[in-house]
């Protein structure tokens, strides 16, 4: 067992993108429109922290502000990117053709592949809070491809569900990798499977939890690596966790 | 032959094909495109591609 790191809420990396000045054509909205983002590794400008996790590049901890705060349409290739929504209201707007709203609990994978534009925005009267994950592609220039689904809180209550991965039920993707979600209530030990080839990168939405002896609270997370199984024990109500496997 | 991945957005480059549309010439090795140029699609600067070894994907053949 070996844990690579440990990262804490505010040791994040953090950026403000409000909707005008340098960022006016990126980012949408009115003159007081902001993004805020948490990232867990480097991204964009912030360069000083960790290089992601195997094929895991971003794993962003996002808001925006009511009232159509967002990320204009821009573009991408190759990277699979995720949304998982965790407050108020995402509209995805993609060039495949799609044009989705997105509630807490739901989530998107869009694969951008040969090529494909996107627009994220808030277009609710409260803040939209997503995490998105950034992962690089088995194959280069695939045709983009986008699927959406919904994480279903009681039918998974006190159990790891897999959102993302190669497992039934859950939206494939051209890689090795798993995102898996837990929501659990205090009091219960969960046994996480998992392969030692994987890293492991577990981060807490809500709630609190002892994952393989370390104490993490909300926003908290940690990566592990060549585990085959890691114990997550919660010790607070209402504790939502995302869990990723990630090929190395 | 390398390829290199824009870790702003998912462009990628390949030495092999270089980006002739942007005047860069196939078989253009990484090291020799100046340390200025940045993502045509994003702006990233050169430093923040990486390299990959990532085939392409080929579509299935029709049996």
């Amino acid at each position: 067992m070996s844990v690579r790191f440990v990262l804490r809420a505010a040791e994040r990396g953090y950026s403000r993108l409000p909707s005008v000045g340098l960022n006016a054509s990126y980012v949408a909205g009115h003159p007081d429109g902001v993004i805020t983002r948490h990232s867990s590794f480097n991204f964009h400008e912030y360069q000083s922290g960790i290089p992601g996790l195997g094929v895991l590049k971003v794993f962003g901890d996002e808001v925006f502000s009511p009232n159509g705060t967002g990320y204009n349409m821009h573009p991408h290739h190759n990277f699979i990117i995720m949304a998982f929504v965790l407050g108020g209201a995402l509209t995805h707007i993609n060039t495949i053709g799609k044009i989705d709203e997105l509630k807490r609990d739901d989530y998107y994978v869009f694969s951008a592949g040969s090529g494909g534009k996107h627009s994220e925005l808030n277009i609710g009267d409260q803040d939209m809070n997503a995490i998105y994950v950034w992962v690089l592609p088995g194959r280069l220039l695939a045709p983009p491809s986008y699927r959406r689904a919904r994480f279903d809180r009681k039918a998974n209550a006190n159990r790891i569900a897999c959102l993302v991965g190669d497992t039934p039920g859950a939206l494939p993707i051209d890689q090795t990798f798993k995102v898996s979600r837990l929501a659990s209530a205090a009091g219960r030990t969960h046994r996480w499977q998992t392969s030692r080839e994987l890293g492991l990168y577990a981060f807490v939405l809500e709630g609190k939890a002892d994952v393989a002896g370390t104490t993490l609270e909300r926003r908290d997370s940690m990566a592990l690596e060549d585990e085959s199984a890691v114990e997550i024990a919660v010790t607070a109500d209402g504790t939502d966790m995302l869990l990723v496997e990630s090929r190395l | 032959m390398k390829k290199y991945l824009c870790l702003g957005c998912g462009f990628s480059y390949d030495e092999a094909l270089g980006l002739p549309e942007h005047g860069i010439a196939p078989g253009t090795r990484w090291a020799d495109i100046p340390d200025d140029w940045v993502c045509p699609d994003c702006g990233t600067p050169k430093s923040g591609f990486e390299m990959v070894e990532i085939p392409y994907y080929e579509p299935a053949r029709p049996q």
